[in-house]
């Protein structure tokens, strides 16, 4: 284990672009920091989205997030879909490339959702190992992402956090921390979500992922579909403290509103961000002012 | 760890695959399946396992469904809430997604549509969704270029017997045998669709301009000849003599000339082929 910085320089706070603010993004030019996008909604064709993609990736920096490289499957890893993916990154040249740890297929068949994967030593091996085959393909480290789950399997013989650290740590992969799948799956599991924030290693959370979800009482789904909630926001400022300043977004997948609410409820990401850590208002302010990269690249809190 | 034991793990981690995307994709899956799964899961107080995994198996369903909806929102109008529900029910049961991005998921709907006893006694909802399909394709085709009809007009005269056109990726023909798109259009409105009726092919143009706003218009016999010709490659010369069949021979060279210099200004050039002199 080094002290090397693997992660990236801090990037600011960001949206997901989707397809209704396209128009609005490229001629009002929003003060956002960065931009996340779909991988494959821009992997057929190209047309009419793929425009708008480039023409806002000349103004803004972004980050390509995927949902279908499913990593845990025990299908062959789909190499068509890592050419179309390193293809497309080629084109777009993201700061990073993230997807999910969760398994999507099986036999070709895509169930389109992220379903979960039990918590094992071999799991670890199994993912871990598929992991550096695509980072060796992509020639790059990619960020897995936390999902939301609904249910847990008898097999389990760690806990989430653990099993994510390990695949991070043994694949020398990155990792996209979602700060609400974290609260859905506490709720869903009866964990403590302070818990698994503070076991999270710092050295390799590249990006924090914000959302808001569906509260059914007795359990909760990550639907992306509404404001983030008061209890999101404590877990965003305590997710701060111990990992120190990390690349920041707010996802909203449906019931998209108008930009401007996007922007308020980013703004609010970062006030609470300057709260948690004040030393940030420096280096984010030049960082801001300059759009440019590498500027940031100290990583503060607990480093 | 042995090779052995390791293939081992990967059967449980293989099967316990297997048997969830089993799960999701039978409507109502069979109780040996549900109980094999059901075992896997760990019963943690709270919400029961079948609440559990139901979550997932709606959530399948639900996201596949709207899917559609989002593609074919004026066929779903057609149809009625009952049919409708009947046909993404079906559809999501019979063909399971092979894709990577959910935008091609309904790419079989038209020709699932074709084949269903049900639906195919009225041809004109394939017909809707085959005209649905191909919006998303002329939304979705890839940019390029377009080339100005001064182009032409700059063509040494010899060159323009055997010239060609390169066309836009976004134009699409569609062809059918019922008032499929009048239907759209009525529905798009608001307004309730007349009758099927069958008793004419009609034919529609489908492009990106370069406003990059999906259009489309529909073609009288000449055009789509003419189009047909151009979009297979035929040359200047020989889409005159093509037209021949429509107007009188002095009025074919400018009924051609009238309908690309549309056709540019419409976007849908994107480039010339000028054939070889001689
Ligand atoms: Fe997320």
């Amino acid at each position: 284990m080094t002290n090397t910085v693997i992660t990236q320089p801090f990037l600011g706070f960001g949206l997901g672009l989707r397809t209704q603010h396209f128009e609005h993004v490229l001629t009002q030019q929003p003060e956002v920091d960065w931009f996340e996008v779909i991988s494959e909604n821009f992997m057929v064709g190209g047309g009419k989205p793929r425009y708008y993609l480039e023409a806002i990736g000349e103004r803004y920096p972004l980050v390509m997030h995927g949902v279908s490289l499913s990593i845990g499957s025990t299908d062959p890893l789909d190499m068509d879909y890592l050419k179309a993916l390193k293809q497309l990154a080629n084109q777009v040249q993201p700061r990073w490339i993230s997807d999910h740890i969760c398994w999507t297929s099986i036999h070709g068949i895509n169930s389109h959702d992220l379903l979960p994967l039990p918590y094992t030593e071999e799991t670890v091996r199994h993912v871990a190992a598929r992991v550096r085959q695509v980072q060796d393909f992509l020639g790059r480290r990619i960020l897995l992402e936390n999902v939301s789950s609904y249910l847990s399997y008898k097999d389990s013989s760690m806990d989430e956090w653990q099993f994510l650290n390990a695949v991070a740590e043994e694949a020398d992969c990155l990792i996209l921390f979602d700060v609400n799948n974290i609260y859905v799956s506490a709720r869903n599991h009866g964990f403590e979500p302070l818990d698994y924030i503070r076991q999270m290693d710092p050295r390799r959370v590249q990006q924090i992922h914000l959302a808001g979800h569906s509260d059914y009482g007795d359990y909760v789904i990550d639907t992306h579909d509404s404001p983030i909630c008061d209890p999101v926001w404590d877990l965003y400022s305590a997710a701060l403290t111990h990992l120190g300043p990390v690349s920041s977004m707010i996802e909203r997948d449906a019931n998209i509103p108008e930009f401007s609410v996007l922007e308020q409820e980013l703004a609010m990401a970062r006030t609470l961000a300057l709260q948690t850590l004040p030393q940030l208002a420096a280096d984010h302010g030049k960082h801001h002012s300059a759009g440019l990269p590498g500027q940031d690249a100290k990583r503060m809190g607990s480093l | 760890m042995s090779k052995d034991q390791q293939q081992a793990d990967k059967g449980r981690l293989h099967q316990l695959q297997q048997d969830f995307m089993a799960y999701l994709l039978q409507g109502e899956p069979g109780p040996a399946l549900a109980d094999r799964l059901k075992r896997q899961i760990r019963d943690q107080g709270g919400i029961s396992l079948d609440t559990r995994i139901g979550i997932y198996a709606n959530a399948y369903r639900v996201r596949l469904t709207e899917v559609l909806e989002t593609d074919h929102p004026n066929l779903a109008l057609y149809l009625g809430d009952d049919l409708w529900n009947t046909l993404t029910s079906a559809f999501i049961q019979a063909r399971p997604s092979q894709f990577r991005s959910l935008r091609d998921f309904g790419d079989a709907l038209p020709d699932f549509l074709r084949q269903h006893p049900q639906f195919n006694q009225d041809p004109i909802l394939a017909d809707i969704a085959a005209f649905e399909r191909r919006l998303l394709n002329a939304f979705d085709a890839p940019e390029q270029p377009r080339a100005a009809f001064e182009q032409l007009q700059g063509l040494a005269p010899a060159l323009w017997p055997g010239c060609r056109l390169r066309f836009h990726p976004s134009v699409q023909l569609f062809k059918c045998h019922s008032n499929a798109v009048e239907s759209w259009q009525a529905l798009k409105q608001g307004q309730a669709p007349a009758a099927a009726d069958y008793s004419a092919q009609r034919a529609w143009l489908l492009w990106r301009g370069e406003s990059r706003l999906t259009e489309f218009i529909s073609l009288a016999p000449y055009q789509l000849a003419l189009l047909e010709g151009f979009l297979a490659g035929e040359d200047f010369a020989t889409q005159c003599a093509a037209m021949l069949a429509y107007v009188d021979a002095d009025q074919a060279p400018v009924t051609v000339l009238q309908s690309l210099q549309a056709w540019f200004s419409m976007g849908l050039i994107a480039r010339l082929d000028p054939g070889r002199q001689g």
